[in-house]
């Protein structure tokens, strides 16, 4: 028996901070565990809406961990020499226990990645959530660049990422890619080469793509990710708990006891009485262990659903190894790149016998000015504090119309790109058959 | 405590010998620690810019002349495409101006006649580009697509120890170039 009671004593000590027995407990298990302390002590009802923040970025931070665990488990598979990196995917492929599910796996989450993270942002400007409300000392347009910065690092690893199975997917992806970046002017050349660690795609460049994907990228990721936790907290949680706490009427807030420490000793007593509004308050919030933790938990679940269903679906392409001389015909980049691949071929730009490279406008100008652009908005952003938290908010509809532009603008060519272009880079409908194409010379 | 009254002792008086040794200790260790974290991560980039290549030399050999077939010769691994015209020679290189694909030869079913420059020529084939669709004239011209400036032209040579025909990468040439044996 006493074999039973330690037992279970031992399980309530292990798992009590996930399923607190009382208020109490709920305020403790957020402090003493290390799992959870980046987690506020109460949570507003309206943070935890499903409809609200859509939990985007919670999805998007399960996809980094369903990531990290399926890329480390690869990392002992895969061989980044050119010799090898070819068979050592087609192993795991095709000889290694379950490799087809873990690299599929691998795949369609960062697929989903690069697309979670784009839904998150979209869903953070339709917010307003970029702005400041009313707490004080918040600094929303910081979080908003920090989450830029993330939303090209989840690029870039996904495009590091492409190179590794040596195929000629991802060979010509990548050729086209980094001759993007040597249309920079001046620099250009020395950007490509410095990327490459040569003038043609081969080991060192291999070998640079594998370091900056496995770890200097997620390490990147990591950091920034911290900080954008740190940040949400830092400016009074999410925004909508911003538009609840500003359109609540301020009430007598209960008094509550206190203690003094004087000359005399201690004197017991209750604080005085004020008029104010309270979040905190229990018909307003409720505890983060378990309420938040609960939801944390099923979206996460829910994600990794999809995640498998839809890697057992779509299985992870394997084309024939690179070969530099043979350019598959279309060549395309990566699908969130297609948009970019569609401008750098419409921008090229005739002025009499002078002649602008679309790579350059398409390619560097325009995604550039778009960077910049993310991040001035919110400074010049200047709508009143009852437009924070709130899906389309009448006083930000010219901007928000402005940005559903820009992203549908993107999202048309990136359809485009994807769908619709054949053989030459020529338009095709989905029911056109493509003309067959000598692969060789 | 001796750390605070040391302090509001240096605030109380900014000017004394004490503060100026202070604020100069201060500076050297900042711009140590500056200096070794510049030092630090100059050494780590340069590192990785390769002194040293191991790619295929820009100059090789690719045969006697004679044995070349006549037209049009791909070499596959170099992307170049070499022409024999009768007696002459010359290379175009296979790699779009664009973005860097490969061309592909495409011989035309009837020649047709376009206008390069002022002159007007008789071609049989073009190069398209299967990436973004670009073309380039039989000389290397481009006439469609995003492709800003010609395809590359490189000198041809004999070399001098066994007359194989020698490919200069490192050399480009003008469109009117050709090598007669």
């Amino acid at each position: 028996m006493p074999m039973v009671e330690t037992t279970k004593k031992l399980y309530k000590r292990l798992t009590w901070t996930w399923n607190p027995g009382s208020e109490k407990e709920a305020g403790d298990a957020i402090v003493k565990n290390l799992l959870l302390h980046w987690f506020p002590n109460k949570i507003s009802k309206e943070s935890l809406s499903w409809s609200y923040s859509l939990w985007l970025g919670t999805i998007s931070f399960v996809l980094f961990i369903i990531l990290v665990v399926t890329g480390v488990v690869l990392m002992f598979l895969y061989v980044p020499s050119v010799e090898r990196a070819y068979s050592s995917i087609k192993d795991i492929e095709f000889v290694v226990s379950f490799g087809w599910l873990l690299r599929s796996m691998h795949r369609i989450s960062a697929h989903l990645m690069v697309a979670a993270v784009f839904l998150h942002m979209i869903r953070v400007f339709l917010t307003g959530a970029y702005k400041n409300g009313i707490a004080v000392g918040s600094n929303r347009p910081l979080n908003w660049i920090i989450g830029i910065a993330l939303f090209i690092l989840t690029l870039l690893l996904s495009f590091t990422g492409y190179l590794l199975p040596w195929d000629q997917l991802a060979f010509w992806a990548i050729t086209v890619g980094t001759n993007i970046a040597s249309a920079a002017p001046v620099v250009g050349d020395w950007i490509r080469f410095v990327l490459l660690g040569g003038s043609t795609i081969d080991q060192n460049a291999l070998i640079r793509f594998y370091v900056l994907h496995v770890f200097f990228l997620p390490m990147m990721v990591l950091l920034l990710f911290s900080y954008h936790m740190w940040r949400v907290r830092k400016d009074g949680g999410l925004a909508v708990a911003d538009k609840e706490a500003s359109s609540m009427k301020p009430e007598a807030q209960k008094p509550v006891k206190s203690k003094t420490y004087s000359l005399l000793g201690i004197t017991n007593g209750t604080s005085v009485h004020v008029r104010t509004v309270s979040i905190d308050e229990e018909k307003n919030s409720v505890a983060s262990s378990p309420h938040l933790i609960r939801r944390i938990w099923i979206v996460s679940l829910l994600t990794f659903l999809s995640v498998l269903i839809l890697s057992v679906i779509f299985r992870a392409p394997l084309e024939a190894p690179a070969n530099p001389s043979v350019t598959p015909n279309p060549a395309k980049a990566p699908w969130y790149f297609l948009w970019l691949q569609e401008l750098v071929t419409i921008t090229t730009v005739k002025l009499g016998s002078f002649t602008i490279n679309g790579a350059l406008v398409g390619g560097i100008l325009l995604p550039t000015a778009l960077l910049g652009l993310a991040i001035w908005w919110p400074y010049r952003d200047r709508s009143g504090v009852n437009s924070v938290g709130v899906w389309f908010a009448r006083e930000r509809s010219g901007q928000n119309y402005v940005f559903i532009g820009i992203c549908l603008f993107i999202i048309v060519l990136t359809i485009v790109g994807t769908f619709l272009r054949g053989p030459y880079w020529n338009f095709y409908w989905p029911w056109e058959q493509w003309p067959t194409m000598p692969v060789k010379f | 405590m001796k750390l605070l009254e040391s302090l509001k002792a240096q605030l109380s008086k900014p000017n004394s010998t004490k503060s100026d040794r202070r604020s100069f200790l201060q500076i050297v260790g900042t711009g140590g620690v500056l200096a070794s974290l510049a030092g630090f991560f100059y050494q780590s980039f340069r590192s990785l810019l390769p002194n040293v290549l191991y790619e295929a030399p820009q100059k090789f050999k690719i045969g006697l002349p004679s044995q070349l077939a006549d037209g049009v010769t791909f070499l596959e691994d170099r992307r170049l495409y070499v022409f024999k015209e009768a007696k002459s020679y010359y290379a175009i290189s296979g790699a779009c101006t664009h973005l860097g694909c490969t061309v592909k030869y495409t011989k035309l079913n009837s020649p047709k006649q376009v206008e390069i420059g002022n002159e007007k020529k008789n071609i049989t084939f073009e190069f398209h580009c299967p990436c973004h669709g670009s073309k380039f004239y039989a000389d290397g011209t481009n006439y469609a697509g995003p492709a800003p400036s010609p395809l590359h032209w490189y000198k041809l040579e004999i070399a001098p120890d066994d007359g194989q025909l020698v490919v200069n990468l490192g050399e480009e040439v003008e469109q009117n170039f050709r090598l007669t044996v």
